[in-house]
C-alpha cells in the first residue's frame, strides 16, 4: 500500500462536474486556434455557427496564409514580396528571419539543380548577411556546404533539403507576421494541454486518481489500487 | 525576375525609376522591385544610396503627393505613394547613412503629409517610415516646447491607427531629452495617454513603455505624477508586465521600474522587487537578439554604484552567468560591450565578485576585447579591467604571473593610450592607474613598455578628462616608489610641465598634479630636490595654488606636498616658510593661518603636519623658525586649536605645540 491518497472515479467525476467552464470560453479557445494556425474557411464557418468573434480580421489571415503557403511550396521570392506588401518592417527588423528566408531560397536553387545561379546567389545575397552578422556564419557554412556534394540528399547537411526545413521557415514567417499584428504567435490550446500534463505529473506524486493517458481521446483511466 | 542582381542591374533599375516619370505604371514596377531588393539588405541599401537612388524615389513621392491634392482617391497614385514611402522607410531603417540620405532628399515633409491621407494603407506606410527616421540620432529634433507641436503629438497618440500611435511614441522616445521637455509633455496629458496605451495591443504597449522610460528618466516630479493617484494603478500595470510572455515587453517593463528606482530611490526598495528584477534580466540575457543585448545594459543601470544590489546579483550567480555568455562566441559587438560593462559594474566594489571573475578564467576574453574593432567594446574591456584591478589580493595572486601580466594586460593597455577614441583612452588610463599603484613589478613593467612617455604626453592633451586621468595615473605610479622610478618620471615630465599642471585651469587636474608632487617628494631627502629645481619653479606653483585655490581637495594636496618638502633639509624648510608666511611689508593674512582656520578638518590636519615638520626640534634652524611662527601669530592660533573637534587635528596640534614649547614659551 502506498502513502498516496486514493481518489475514486466517482469522487473525481464529481469534482470535474463542479468546475464550471463557460461555452464562450471554449469557443474562444477554438477560434484562437483556427485563427492563429490560419484555417480561414474553418474560422469563418465557426464564426457563423457559434457567433464567436475572431480577434483578428479574417482578411489579414488570408494574406498571412498566402505567405505561409508560398514558403511551404518553395516559392520563397514570392513569399518575400508578399510579406513586404503586408508590412515592410517585418523583414527589415528581423535579420534572423530574413537570413532564413534567403537561406531557403538558396536551398531551393540547389534542389532544382541550378548550381551556377546558386553560387551566384550565395555570393551576392548570403555572404553579405554573414558579414553583417557573425552569428549567421555557422548556418551559412552549412548551407553552402550543400554545393560541395554531388549526391546532395545523402550528404551530412542533406536534412536542409527536407520539407521540414521549409515548414520550419514557414512557421518562423507566420510567427513574425502575427507578432507584427500584435497577436500572440502561439495558439493557447497546446499550452493548456501542456499545463494539463504538468498538473497531472505534479499530482501523480501525491495521489492516485483517474488520469488522462491519451490526450486524443481524453478517456479517464481508473487509478491503480 | 532573376535571383541575383549582377553588377549593372542596380543602375538599370535607377534609370527606369528616373526616365519613366510620366509613365506611372513603369515607375510602380521599378519602385516595387527596388523596395523588395533593399528590405533586410543593408549592403544593397548602401549601394543604392551611393548610386543616388534616394532622391529619385523622393521625387516620385513628391509628385504623387502633389497629384493626390489635385484629383480624388486614385488607386495608381495611392500605390505610388505606398511603394515610395515604403522604400524610403526601408532606406531609413536602422541605418544612419540611409536616414541622412532620406532627410537630405527632402522626404520628411511629404511623409508627414501622408498621415492625414484617407487611405489607411498610405497612412500606415507614412507613419512607419517616419518612425524609422525618428529611431535615428539624425532625425530632426522635435520641439516639445511649442504648443502646436504638442497638440500634433497628442493627435498622433490618440489615433486609432496603431502605426500612428507608434510614431507618436517613437518621437517621444528619441527626441525628448531635457527635464523641461519631460515636464511639458507630462503637463499636456501625454503621460496619461501613454499609461492608457500600456493596456493596448502588444505593439502599442511596447512603444508606450519605451516612451514612458524616456519621460520619467531622472525627473522626480514626473515620477511622482506617474506614481500618483491620477495615474491610476500605473505602477501595478508595469509590474505585471514584467511577467509578460513577450521578452521585449518584460525588458521594457523592467527598464521602467529601474528608471523609477534610480530617479526616486525611496520607491521599490524591498528586497523581493530587487531580486525579481535581477532574475528577470538574467533570464532575458538568454535571448539571442536585441532584447538580450539590451538586457545587459539594463542590468548595468540597475546595479551601477549600488553595493547592496551588486551583492544581491552576486548571490544570484550573475557573474557566472555573464561569463558563460561571454564564452558563447562569436558575439555581436553590442552584446560583448553590454556584458563587459555589467561585469565592470559588478566588480566595482565587491572583492567577492572580482575573485569569482578571475577564478572563472575569462580574463583572456576580456583582454582579447582590448583589441576589438569597436571602440565601445575596447572601452568596456578597459572599464572591466579597471574594476578588477581594484583588488590588491587578486592582483598579486592571479595577475602577477610576470610575463602574462606584461604581454596580456600592460602592453595592450599602453597601446590603447593612443587610441583614436578619447573614451577608450580615458578608460585605459583608469585601468592603468590601478595597476601601477602597488608593487614594483607592475610599476617597472609599465615603465618598460614606454608607459611614462605616453602618460606625459596625455597630460598635455587639450581634453581635460585625458589630462586628469593621465596625471592620476602618474600620481599612482609615483606612490611609494623608488628613486630610480621617480627620476625617470620627473625626467619625462619636466619641472615646468609639472608646474603648469599645478596651475591648470581645471581644479581636478590641479588636485592630481599636487598629489603627484606630494608622492614625488615623499620618502628620502633627495626626492625633495625635485621641487627646488629650476629656481623652485614647482614650489612657487604650489604656493600660488595655496593662495588662490578654493576647492578643498586641491588645498589639502598642496598642503601635504609642502609638508613633505618641510621634512627635508634646512634649505627646504626655509623655502616652505617663505611660501607659508607673508613677506615683510605684506599685510595679508598668512595662508597658513587661513588654512588652519578652515572648516574642513582634513585641511587643518594637513596644515598642522607642515608645522610639525617645520618645528622639528633637532634641526638646526628650528629655533629661528619657531620665533618667526610665534611672531606671525601661529603659536596662538595653535593654542586655540588644542581642543579641535577632529582627533587627527588635536593630536598633531599637541605634537606641534609640544615641539614649540621646547624652545621656551616665548615670554620675554
Amino acid at each position: 500500500a502506498t502513502s498516496k491518497k486514493v481518489i475514486t472515479r466517482e469522487e473525481w467525476e464529481k469534482k470535474l462536474t463542479d468546475v464550471k467552464i463557460g461555452k464562450e470560453d471554449t469557443n474562444k479557445l477554438v477560434m484562437n486556434f483556427l485563427v492563429t494556425e490560419g484555417y480561414v474557411d474553418a474560422a469563418e464557418k465557426f464564426r457563423m455557427e457559434s457567433g464567436t468573434d475572431p480577434d483578428i480580421d479574417i482578411a489579414t489571415i488570408t494574406n498571412r496564409m498566402a505567405v505561409k503557403r508560398a514558403v511551404q511550396s518553395g516559392n520563397v521570392e514570392d513569399a518575400i514580396e508578399k510579406v513586404n506588401d503586408l508590412n515592410p518592417e517585418i523583414l527589415d527588423t528581423n535579420p534572423q528571419l530574413f537570413f532564413h528566408l534567403q537561406q531557403q531560397r538558396l536551398i531551393e536553387l540547389i534542389r532544382n539543380g541550378k548550381v551556377e545561379k546558386a553560387l551566384e546567389f550565395a555570393q551576392e545575397e548570403l555572404a553579405p548577411r554573414g558579414e553583417e552578422n557573425q552569428s549567421f556564419l555557422v548556418e551559412l557554412e552549412r548551407t553552402v556546404a550543400l554545393l560541395a556534394f554531388e549526391d546532395v540528399s545523402n550528404c551530412p547537411v542533406g536534412e536542409l533539403l527536407n520539407i521540414s526545413q521549409r515548414l520550419k521557415t514557414a512557421s518562423e514567417v507566420n510567427a513574425a507576421i502575427l507578432t507584427s499584428q500584435s497577436h500572440e504567435k502561439d495558439p493557447k490550446l497546446p499550452s493548456l494541454l501542456k499545463m494539463l500534463i504538468w498538473a497531472q505529473n505534479q499530482l501523480d506524486e501525491k495521489a492516485a486518481y483517474p488520469r488522462i493517458g491519451d490526450l486524443s481521446t481524453a478517456m479517464l483511466e481508473d487509478p491503480a489500487v | 525576375m532573376p535571383a541575383s542582381a549582377s553588377a549593372h542591374r542596380p543602375e538599370d533599375l535607377i534609370s527606369r525609376l528616373r526616365s519613366a516619370a510620366a509613365d506611372g505604371g513603369a515607375n510602380l514596377k521599378a519602385l516595387r522591385e527596388l523596395k523588395n531588393q533593399i528590405i533586410g539588405n543593408r549592403t544593397k541599401k548602401l549601394s543604392y544610396i551611393k548610386l543616388g537612388a534616394v532622391p529619385s524615389v523622393v521625387s516620385i513621392l513628391a509628385s504623387a503627393s502633389a497629384d493626390v491634392k489635385a484629383t480624388d482617391a486614385d488607386a495608381d497614385a495611392d500605390a505610388l505613394l505606398l511603394q515610395s514611402a515604403a522604400a524610403i522607410g526601408s532606406f531609413a531603417c536602422g541605418f544612419d547613412a540611409g536616414v541622412k540620405a532620406v532627410i537630405d532628399a527632402g522626404a520628411f515633409p511629404h511623409l508627414l503629409g501622408l498621415i492625414s491621407h484617407p487611405n489607411d494603407k498610405v497612412v500606415d506606410a507614412g507613419a512607419r517610415s517616419l518612425k524609422m527616421i525618428y529611431q535615428s540620432k539624425l532625425a530632426p529634433k522635435y520641439d516639445f516646447l511649442q504648443d502646436k507641436n504638442v497638440t500634433f503629438l497628442l493627435s498622433l497618440l490618440n489615433s486609432e491607427n496603431e502605426n500612428v500611435t507608434g510614431l507618436g511614441a517613437s518621437i517621444i522616445t528619441h527626441s525628448c531629452e531635457t527635464s523641461i521637455e519631460q515636464k511639458a509633455l507630462s503637463d499636456a496629458g501625454v503621460l496619461k495617454r501613454l499609461i492608457c496605451l500600456i493596456g493596448g495591443s502588444l505593439c502599442q504597449r511596447d512603444a508606450s513603455l519605451e516612451s514612458l522610460v524616456t519621460i520619467i528618466k531622472g525627473n522626480p516630479e514626473v515620477v511622482s505624477k506617474f506614481l500618483g493617484p491620477e495615474s491610476g494603478r500605473a505602477l501595478t500595470a508595469v509590474t505585471e508586465l514584467t511577467k509578460d510572455r513577450c521578452p521585449r515587453t518584460r525588458l521594457l517593463a523592467c527598464m521602467c521600474m529601474i528608471v523609477i528606482r534610480n530617479t526616486c530611490p525611496c520607491y521599490l526598495q524591498d528586497v523581493g522587487t530587487k531580486t525579481k528584477l535581477v532574475l528577470i534580466l538574467l533570464e532575458l540575457l538568454d535571448d539571442p537578439g536585441q532584447v538580450g543585448d539590451e538586457a545587459a545594459f539594463a542590468l548595468s543601470s540597475l546595479i551601477a554604484e549600488k553595493e547592496e544590489l551588486q551583492k544581491l546579483a552576486f548571490e544570484e550567480n550573475v557573474v557566472d552567468k555573464l561569463c558563460n555568455h561571454l564564452r558563447k562566441g562569436p558575439l555581436q559587438a553590442k552584446r560583448i560591450q553590454g556584458i563587459l560593462l555589467a561585469l565592470a559594474d559588478l566588480c566595482s566594489k565587491l572583492e567577492s565578485c572580482r575573485s569569482r571573475l578571475l577564478s572563472l578564467q575569462v580574463l583572456s576574453m576580456v583582454t582579447d576585447a582590448l583589441s576589438h574593432d569597436s571602440a565601445n567594446v575596447r572601452a568596456a574591456a578597459c572599464l572591466c579591467l579597471k574594476s578588477v584591478t581594484r583588488s590588491v589580493k587578486d592582483v598579486i595572486q592571479n595577475l602577477s604571473a610576470g610575463s602574462f601580466m606584461k604581454e596580456v594586460i600592460v602592453i595592450p593597455l599602453v597601446q590603447l593610450l593612443h587610441d583614436t577614441s578619447t573614451s577608450v583612452q580615458v578608460a585605459a588610463l583608469g585601468a592603468i592607474s590601478n595597476i601601477v599603484v602597488d608593487f614594483t613589478t607592475h610599476k617597472s613593467l609599465f615603465i618598460q613598455c614606454g608607459g611614462v612617455k605616453q602618460l606625459a604626453q596625455l597630460s598635455k592633451s587639450m581634453e581635460p578628462t585625458l589630462r586628469v586621468n593621465a596625471v592620476w595615473a602618474l600620481r599612482n605610479l609615483t606612490f611609494l616608489t623608488d628613486n630610480r622610478c621617480k627620476g625617470g618620471i620627473f625626467l619625462e615630465l619636466t619641472a615646468s610641465a609639472l608646474a603648469s599642471l599645478i596651475g591648470d585651469p581645471e581644479p581636478s587636474v590641479q588636485e592630481q598634479a599636487l598629489a603627484l608632487v606630494r608622492n614625488l617628494v615623499d620618502g628620502c631627502i633627495d626626492s625633495v630636490e625635485y621641487v627646488m629645481s629650476e629656481d623652485g619653479h614647482i614650489l612657487h606653483a604650489i604656493g600660488r595654488q595655496l593662495q588662490t585655490a578654493s576647492k578643498p581637495e586641491v588645498l589639502i594636496q598642496g598642503m601635504y606636498a609642502l609638508g613633505n618638502v618641510a621634512s627635508g633639509n634646512e634649505f627646504h624648510k626655509e623655502a616652505v616658510m617663505h611660501q607659508l608666511l607673508p613677506q615683510i611689508g605684506d599685510t595679508t593674512q598668512s595662508i597658513i593661518i587661513k588654512h588652519l582656520q578652515n572648516n574642513d578638518s582634513r585641511l587643518r590636519t594637513a596644515a598642522v603636519w607642515a608645522l610639525v615638520n617645520l618645528t622639528f626640534p633637532s634641526s638646526p634652524g628650528a629655533h629661528g623658525r619657531v620665533v618667526k611662527l610665534r611672531n606671525a601669530g601661529i603659536t596662538s592660533q595653535l593654542k586655540n586649536m588644542v581642543n579641535d573637534p577632529s582627533l587627527d587635528v588635536k593630536l598633531r596640534v599637541r605634537a606641534a605645540l609640544g615641539q614649540i614649547m621646547t624652545f621656551g614659551d616665548g615670554s620675554t
